[in-house]
């Protein structure tokens, strides 16, 4: 078994690259910047008199919210850079040949890369999430206990759309799959935004594009999962959800539709590269 | 030697591949003999890297049979006693020389404790010890070409397949690589490799196929194909057809003999048909398997009766073959 090799290996790589660099210090620059603005917030939130401490409170739960949906569009950018080329790029570019003549089956080579992609994001979602979750409790001395269920979901997010990619890229060239990967992303997120004012203006066609959008590329449901999360049931949840999230947070059928995708993803690319001829 | 060993290191046997409508390799059939230097020869375009990923599993036959190392080809036994040069010899850049062939020993299964001592032991056999832990991406095509070879022999291969190994070497590394190449096969390793380079296959090679337009043209000991005498011949009226019944006359005999004595009689026997060519000044263009052979076609052309003018020799070295090959798509 070598599926171990090729994801310490995708995970090598992804260190060696600028993109993961790049996000790393777009996402250093941005806790700093996050932690300073929820500090400065709540110290004027707080000194204002008008204020309840559950509307601060809710409020920066808003920025929150804010901040991880940046963390989540960065993630997904990463997601995407790291897995679109990662199989037909490799290809084209003969640097996966002499690793597939060794005795290392083709499966080994598609796990073992999204093994590798999902414990590079698992660690980039993890870390920044937590070190915004934990700055704001710090910060406001309130937490919401399911906050913590909030970059599990975004991970998930991400693993679809790395799912995704990886099926596009075994069968086609690295600049027509992230053409592809990019539209039904920008799709999945304007659907989601018809979805809310589909919600608002009680449109039932409105909203059932955005339904079945979640279902061709759940990474937009699955973030207003992760949203939903973060929210208390507090005075501002509409506020909070009509900016990041979903106005009615979406159900646990969105988590089977993730798996599901995941799966289908996996499956087309572990069929269509395990036929591939160099 | 090679003899003594019962199956061959590759048996490539009536082996189709299509690209959509491409015929990149259009029934070929061809043995590399366990512990041999076999030399896989054409022009390019001709099929040579197809075959090579064919035998390996990087590709799938349409049609046809591959045994490698007694097993089907890309089973995962086999691949982890083949080493592959890869003709792109493209690499990770990120890597150093050392990171490359440690992770292509740990995919070789190569044993932990053995790993350091061989990466140091190849790279210094391809002259890059010095530069074990310099990046790739600063290494130039040459020195990428060397860290290839010797990835390919980090796993202590039993086959080596080398997919035009000197593309971007100059003429000192060809010789190393020549040089690299007898001590495998004086360690009994076998080589399969894929050349357009007439010079390398000619100097390091025990035998050779040549291939063009997919097909295998000629296949047999370096020897055997250099002695196959061409000549030119002015001859009177019914030249062709005398000259014709000759040689397969002459073919059948030889087939007769060869089987007799065990053999490959295929190369001799099948060859017969398209051994004379009509040249268009009405010279006649007879290709013989020896002296002998054109000897015989001569005295048979004079006893039919048919004058005899002139007979001049017209080439024959491996590249005369190679050319003739590459021209015509006949050996
Ligand atoms: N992946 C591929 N897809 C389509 N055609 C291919 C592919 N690989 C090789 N061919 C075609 O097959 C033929 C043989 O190619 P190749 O085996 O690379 O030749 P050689 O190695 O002898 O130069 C060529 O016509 C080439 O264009
Ligand atoms: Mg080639």
């Amino acid at each position: 078994m070598s599926a171990h090799l090729i994801a310490g290996f995708t995970l090598r790589e992804a260190f060696q690259r600028r993109i993961v660099l790049a996000a790393a210090l777009l996402t250093v620059g941005f806790l700093a910047l996050f932690g300073l603005g929820v500090w400065l917030g709540y110290r004027d939130l707080q000194s204002d008199p008008t204020t309840s401490p559950e509307v601060a409170a809710s409020l920066i739960g808003v920025l929150l919210a804010g901040g991880l949906w940046s963390l989540n569009f960065i993630a997904s950018m990463l997601a995407i850079f790291l897995s679109v080329g990662s199989l037909s790029g490799e290809l084209d570019q003969g640097t996966l040949h002499a690793i597939a003549a060794r005795p290392v089956r083709r499966s080994e080579i598609v796990l073992g890369k999204f093994a590798g992609f999902t414990l590079m994001l698992a660690v980039f979602i993890g870390v920044s999430a937590s070190a915004m979750i934990v700055t704001v409790a710090v910060i406001t001395g309130r937490l919401v206990a399911t906050s913590w269920l909030a970059p599990p979901l975004m991970l998930a997010a991400s693993m679809t759309l790395v799912g995704l990619a990886m099926a596009g890229s075994s069968r086609i060239g690295t600049l027509a799959n992230g053409v592809m990967v990019f539209t039904l992303f920008s799709t999945a997120l304007v659907a989601g935004v018809l979805e809310q004012v589909a919600v608002l203006l009680d449109n039932a066609l409105l909203f059932d594009i955005g339904v079945f959008s979640g279902v061709v590329l759940p990474t937009r449901a699955l973030w207003s999962m992760a949203s939903a999360q973060l929210s208390d049931g507090g005075a501002f949840t509409e506020v909070q959800a009509g900016t990041t999230g979903a106005l009615i947070a979406p159900s646990g059928w969105t988590l089977l539709v993730g798996a599901l995708h995941l799966a289908v993803t996996l499956g087309i690319a572990l069929r269509a590269f395990g036929r591939r001829d160099f | 030697m090679t003899a003594a060993t019962p199956e061959p290191a590759i048996q490539v046997t009536d082996v189709t591949k299509r690209y959509g409508g491409i015929l990149a390799v259009d029934r070929v059939s061809l043995t590399a003999a366990a512990g041999e230097v076999f030399g896989f020869l054409g022009p390019n375009g001709a099929g040579k890297s197809t075959i090579v990923k064919l035998v390996l599993g990087l590709a799938s036959a349409t049609s046809g049979n591959i045994q490698v190392l007694g097993r089907p080809a890309g089973s995962l036994e086999v691949r982890a006693r083949i080493g592959y040069l890869p003709e792109t010899f493209r690499f990770h850049e990120w890597l150093t020389a050392a990171q490359l062939l440690q992770f292509h020993a740990r995919l070789a299964r190569v044993p932990a404790r053995r790993r350091a001592g061989r990466t140091a032991e190849l790279l210094d056999l391809v002259g890059l010890g010095a530069r074990a832990n310099e990046r790739l991406s600063t290494f130039s095509k040459g020195m990428m070409q060397r860290v290839g070879l010797a990835q390919a022999l980090i796993g202590d291969p039993q086959l080596v397949i080398l997919d035009e190994p000197t593309s971007a070497l100059d003429p000192i590394g060809r010789r190393e690589v020549r040089d690299l190449i007898r001590g495998l096969r004086r360690q009994g390793v076998t080589v399969f490799l894929n050349s357009h380079l007439l010079s390398e296959v000619e100097r390091v090679c025990d035998r050779v196929a040549i291939i063009n337009r997919g097909r295998v043209v000629a296949q047999g000991a370096l020897s055997e194909l250099l002695e196959t005498q061409e000549v030119d011949v002015r001859a009177g009226p019914g030249a062709a057809e005398a000259a014709r019944r000759a040689l397969s006359a002459e073919a059948a005999a030889s087939a007769g003999a060869a089987a007799a004595s065990g053999e490959d009689a295929g190369r001799s026997g099948e060859a017969a048909a398209h051994d004379v060519q009509v040249t268009a000044d009405g010279r006649l263009r007879i290709r013989a398997a020896s002296d002998a052979q054109v000897a015989a076609v001569v005295r048979r052309l004079v006893e039919a009766g048919v004058p005899v003018y002139d007979v001049r020799p017209v080439g024959d070295s491996l590249e005369d073959l190679f050319v003739r090959v590459a021209e015509t798509g006949d050996a």
